[in-house]
C-alpha cells in the first residue's frame, strides 16, 4: 500500500466542473461543482449508485461526452493543460496513448469481426509509428504481461472465443499498451465473477506499480476499494460528500451517506431487517431435485452431438427455506435454472414440484421487460399466461397489491420499462413472479446489475415475501457476502456438479472443495478490511 | 479450416435438398392446374382424339413420376423442353433473355450500393438534422413513386433534355458492349431507386446501432477519429446485416422486371414471363420459373458463404460458440 507521502504531483486536477444535459432543470446539475484531483501512480476509487454522475466525471475527463451533455463550468488539468480547451484532435492525441480506459461490459467492447491482435493494433498503428513486427511483439508482450500464457494463439482467436475474463485482460492490455500515466477504470470488474474480479483487480494494482500509473477506479461496490484504493471520493447527485484514505472512509466514514453505503454493502441481516422463516424440517419439500443431467444439442461438422452441463444434481427445498446456490461463471447455474423453470428438458433425472408453481427472476432486468408495454401489461401477462380467470377489476387490484408489496406505488402500473430504474424493474420483475403466489422463486444473480442500495431493498423485499409468503427462495450468486446474509444452507456448484453443500455458516467458515476455498479466498482478497470479518461466525 | 470446409459441406447439401424440392414443387404445381400443353395447344375447340394424338406425342400419357424424373433429368442438363408458343428449347429462349437480366441487375446492384452506402453515412452523421431529413425524405419518395411513372419521367428527361442515353433500343453485348452498358443504365437506374431507399434505412438504421455500440467507445478512448472507426469499425459490423438486406435486393432484382422492361422495350426474362402466361406455354413458364427459383436458392447460398466468412461468429461446426 502506498503512503500518502509517495504521491507528490498531482497527475490530473478537476476544477468546480459542472455539467448538464440539454434541455435538463439548469437547477438540477448532473456534475455540480465538482473538484478533485488525482495524484501521481495512486489508486483513487470513485464510488457511488448508479446515476450519481461517475461515469460521466470519467467521459467528461476523456472528452467522451455525447453531444447532448454540456460542461457548464469548470477545468480539467492534466499534464499542465486544460482538456476542456482542447480541440477534438488534441483530445484524440492523449486518449489511449496517455489516458487509457476500460469499461464495465468486456462482452461487448471488442469489435467481434475482429481477431485480438486487430482489436489491439489500432491503438499502436494511431499513436506511433512502429513497424508490424514491432506492434506485433508489443502487444505479445503486454498479453503475457496480462496474465496469458498463450499470447500468440490468443492473437488469432475472435472476442467471442474468449471468456469474460479475458476479455477483460486483453482491454487492459489495449489501454496499458502505451503506458498511459493515467488509467480509468470504469467498473472494470462489475458484470465478472468473484474469482476473476479478483484476479482482474490484481492484475490493475500490479500494472500500477509497475507501470507508475495512477488509476481512477470507478465503482457502486464500496467493499472493493478497500484493499485497491488508496484513497476513495464518495459521489452523491453530482456531488463528492466524502473523501479519504480507503481505511477512513470504511472505517471512519465521516458523511451520514458513505456510512449508509457502507452498511447496504455489508449486506448486514440486521440492519436491512433480513429475517427469514424458519423451515418446518419435517414438512414435505416444496422441490426435489433427483439426478438431473441436463445439457444443449451442439454442433460438430455434421453431427448434433449432446453436450451435458450439469451431472446428476440432487437436491430439496423445504417449504420457507432459502437456500444458496454459488459457484464461478460456467459452472453451470444459469443452466440449472433454464432446467429447473422447464425453459430445457433434463436429459435424465426428474424435477418435481408438488406444492405449486415456480417462478424465476433473472440476472438483467433491462432486457427482461418488453419496452413497448407498461408495468400493468407485465403483470397481467403472468396471469393470462397460466390461463387464471380474472374480470378487470379483480386483476388490477392483484396487480396493485403485488405491486405495492415489492415496495413500488400504484402509479407505476401505467410506466413503461424506460421510466423505471434498474432497481425498479427487478422489483417488477420480482411482482411478476408474485402474481402467481408460488411456491419456489428462482433468482438468478438478481443484484448483479444493480448498484448497492438497490441491491439491499431487493434482499429486504425477497426477505419480506419470504416471512409473508412461506416462499421458498432459491438465491443464485456468486457474491458470498449475499449468500451469507440470506441463507441458511448452501449449494457450491462447479463443472455442472454439485461439489459441496451444507450450512451457509458451516460451508463459509470450514471449506471442503476446492471450489469453496477459492471463491473464499478471492472473495477475502477482494474485500480485505472489509469482509475478513464479515466471514467469520458473529 | 476444417470447421469452414464442413460449414460449406453443410450448406451445399442443404442447397441441393432445397433445390430438388424446388423443382418437385414447380412440376408439381403446372402438373395440378388444369388445362394441360396439349389443351393449350390445340385450343378449345379441338376434339377428344386431337388431344389424345398429340398428349401421345408430347408424352404427357406416361405417369407422372415418370414425367417428372425426366423433367429433373432435363432440367438439370438444361433440356427444359420445347416452348410451345415460339416452337424453340426453352433454355436457349431463357439464355438469349438472361444478358438483359443479368446485366440490369449487375448494374443496379452496383448503383444501390454506390448510392445507399455514401447516403446512410452522411445521414446517421447527424441523425434527426437537416441532412438526415433531407435523405429520408428523398427515401420516402423513392418508395412511393411508382416504377412506371419513374421510368416514363427519366425517358422524358432524357430523351428531351440530355441525349446522351439510348432509350427502347437494345444492343447485345456480343456486339457492342459499351452500347449495351449505355441502354441499361436508365432502366438500372429506375428498377434500383426502390431498392436504394430500402438498402439506406436498413444501413442507416444498422450503422446507429452500431455506433452506440461498446467496441465503438473503446475504440474511441484508445483516441481513433469518427472516420477511422466508421470504416473500420462501424461499417464492416453494419455490412452483415445488410448482407442479407442486398440478397433480397439482387433476388428481387433477378426475377426480372416485368414494368421497366416493357416501359424501356427490353427482351428480359420479365417480358418471356409475361408472354408465357399468356399464351398458355407451359413448357417455357415452368423453365422460366425454375429458373427464378434456383437464381434464388443459389444466391441464398452465395448469402451464407459470405456471411460465414465476414462474420466469424457464424457457427461453423466445432469452431462455433
Amino acid at each position: 500500500m502506498h503512503t500518502f507521502e509517495t504521491f507528490t504531483n498531482n497527475i490530473l486536477e478537476i476544477k468546480d466542473l459542472s455539467l448538464n444535459f440539454k434541455g435538463n432543470n439548469p437547477d438540477t446539475l448532473i456534475l455540480n461543482h465538482l473538484s478533485f484531483s488525482i495524484r501521481e501512480g495512486e489508486i483513487l476509487g470513485l464510488i457511488g449508485n448508479s446515476g450519481c454522475g461517475k461515469s460521466m466525471t470519467a467521459l467528461s475527463i476523456t472528452g467522451l461526452l455525447k453531444s447532448d451533455a454540456q460542461i457548464k463550468s469548470g477545468s480539467i488539468i492534466f499534464n499542465n493543460q486544460d482538456l476542456l480547451k482542447l480541440n477534438d484532435k488534441e483530445k484524440r492525441a492523449i486518449r489511449g496513448k496517455e489516458i487509457g480506459m476500460i469499461f464495465q461490459e468486456p462482452y461487448t467492447a471488442l469489435d467481434p469481426l475482429m481477431n485480438i491482435y486487430h482489436n489491439l493494433e489500432e491503438v499502436l498503428i494511431e499513436h506511433e509509428t512502429l513497424s508490424k513486427t514491432e506492434r506485433h511483439d508489443l502487444i505479445v508482450k503486454m498479453l503475457d504481461r496480462v496474465g496469458f500464457t498463450n499470447s500468440e494463439e490468443i492473437l488469432n482467436r475472435f472476442p467471442h472465443e474468449l471468456s469474460g475474463g479475458q476479455r477483460q485482460r486483453v482491454l487492459i492490455a489495449g489501454a496499458a499498451l502505451l503506458k498511459p500515466k493515467l488509467l480509468i477504470a470504469d467498473e472494470p470488474t462489475s458484470s465478472l465473477d468473484t474469482v476473476t474480479s479478483c484476479s482482474i483487480m490484481k492484475l490493475i494494482k500490479s500494472l500500477c506499480d509497475e507501470l507508475n500509473m495512477s488509476v481512477l477506479f470507478i465503482s457502486h461496490d464500496l467493499s472493493t476499494v478497500g484493499n485497491f484504493c488508496d484513497r476513495v471520493l464518495v459521489m452523491r447527485t453530482g456531488e463528492i460528500v466524502d473523501s479519504g484514505s480507503s481505511f477512513d472512509i470504511l472505517f471512519n466514514p465521516k458523511d451520514a451517506y458513505t456510512a449508509d453505503l457502507l452498511t447496504k454493502s455489508k449486506f448486514d441481516p440486521k440492519v436491512l431487517n433480513l429475517t427469514f422463516n424458519t423451515p418446518d424440517k419435517d414438512a414435505e419439500p416444496v422441490i426435489k431435485v433427483s439426478n438431473l443431467c441436463a445439457g444443449y444439442m451442439d454442433r460438430k461438422g455434421f453431427k448434433r452431438v449432446y453436450k451435458n452441463i450439469l451431472e446428476d444434481i440432487s437436491f430439496n427445498m423445504l417449504p420457507g427455506e432459502v437456500v444458496g446456490l454459488i459457484g464461478s461463471s460456467g459452472c453451470g447455474k444459469t443452466t440449472l435454472t433454464r432446467a429447473l423453470s422447464g425453459l430445457i428438458n433434463p436429459k435424465s433425472g426428474t424435477i418435481s414440484t408438488p406444492a405449486g408453481r415456480l417462478a424465476v427472476v433473472f440476472q438483467d432486468p433491462g432486457t427482461c421487460l418488453n419496452p413497448s408495454y407498461s408495468v400493468y401489461w407485465h403483470l397481467a401477462e403472468a396471469i393470462r399466461a397460466a390461463k387464471i380467470n380474472m374480470t378487470k377489476e379483480e386483476l388490477k387490484a392483484k396487480a396493485t397489491d403485488t405491486l405495492v408489496s415489492v415496495g413500488l406505488e400504484p402509479m407505476h402500473l401505467d410506466r413503461y420499462p424506460s421510466q423505471l430504474s434498474g432497481g425498479q424493474r427487478q422489483r417488477v420483475a420480482i411482482a411478476m413472479c408474485l402474481m402467481l403466489n408460488p411456491a419456489i422463486i428462482i433468482a438468478d444473480e438478481p443484484l448483479s446489475s444493480l448498484d448497492t442500495t438497490s441491491g439491499a431493498r431487493i434482499l429486504s423485499i425477497l426477505s419480506s415475501i419470504n416471512r409473508e409468503f412461506n416462499t421458498s427462495i432459491l438465491l443464485i450468486s456468486h457474491n458470498l457476502r449475499i449468500v451469507k446474509a440470506t441463507t441458511s444452507r448452501v449449494l457450491v456448484m462447479n463443472e455442472g456438479k454439485i461439489v459441496e453443500s451444507g450450512n451457509t455458516q458451516d460451508v463459509l467458515t470450514n471449506p471442503q472443495s476446492d471450489t469453496t476455498k477459492e471463491l473464499l479466498d478471492a472473495e477475502i482478497t477482494l474485500h480485505k478490511n472489509f469482509s475478513t470479518d464479515r466471514l467469520a461466525i458473529e | 479450416m476444417k470447421a469452414r470446409v464442413s460449414y460449406i459441406l453443410s450448406k451445399l447439401l442443404e442447397f441441393i435438398l432445397t433445390l430438388l424440392l424446388v423443382s418437385l414443387l414447380t412440376f408439381a404445381a403446372f402438373s395440378i392446374i388444369p388445362g394441360d400443353t396439349a389443351s393449350a395447344i390445340l385450343g378449345p375447340d379441338a376434339t377428344p382424339e386431337q388431344l389424345a394424338i398429340l398428349r401421345e406425342k408430347l408424352g404427357l400419357n406416361v405417369p407422372l413420376y415418370q414425367r417428372y424424373l425426366s423433367w429433373l433429368g432435363g432440367a438439370f442438363t438444361g433440356n427444359l423442353g420445347e416452348s410451345t408458343a415460339f416452337g424453340v428449347p426453352v433454355s436457349e429462349l431463357i439464355a438469349s433473355r438472361l444478358p438483359v437480366t443479368l446485366g440490369l441487375s449487375a448494374i443496379a446492384l452496383v448503383i444501390v450500393i454506390v448510392i445507399a452506402y455514401p447516403s446512410a453515412i452522411l445521414s446517421s452523421r447527424k441523425p434527426g438534422k437537416t441532412l438526415d431529413q433531407v435523405f429520408s425524405v428523398f427515401g420516402h419518395i423513392s418508395f412511393a413513386i411508382p416504377q412506371f411513372v419513374l421510368s416514363l419521367i427519366v425517358i422524358l428527361l432524357c430523351s428531351t433534355v440530355f441525349n446522351y442515353f439510348q432509350v427502347g433500343k437494345y444492343v447485345e453485348p456480343s456486339k457492342d458492349f459499351l452500347a449495351y452498358i449505355n441502354c441499361l443504365l436508365l432502366p438500372a437506374f429506375c428498377v434500383s431507386v426502390p431498392k436504394i431507399a430500402m438498402t439506406f434505412k436498413f444501413l442507416r438504421a444498422s450503422i446507429l446501432a452500431e455506433k452506440g455500440s461498446d467496441y465503438v467507445r473503446t475504440s474511441k478512448s484508445r483516441g481513433l477519429s469518427d472516420i477511422k472507426i466508421m470504416f473500420k469499425h462501424i461499417l464492416p459490423n453494419s455490412t452483415v446485416s445488410v448482407i442479407t438486406a442486398l440478397s433480397v435486393v439482387l433476388a428481387d432484382l433477378l426475377g426480372g422486371s416485368l414494368v421497366v422492361e416493357q416501359v424501356f422495350n427490353l427482351p428480359g426474362l420479365g417480358r418471356l414471363l409475361i408472354q408465357a402466361i399468356s399464351r398458355r406455354d407451359f413448357p417455357l413458364l415452368s423453365g422460366i420459373v425454375f429458373y427464378l427459383a434456383t437464381m434464388m436458392v443459389i444466391l441464398y447460398f452465395v448469402t451464407d458463404i459470405l456471411i460465414s466468412i465476414v462474420d466469424p461468429r457464424i457457427k461453423m461446426g466445432e469452431g462455433g460458440q
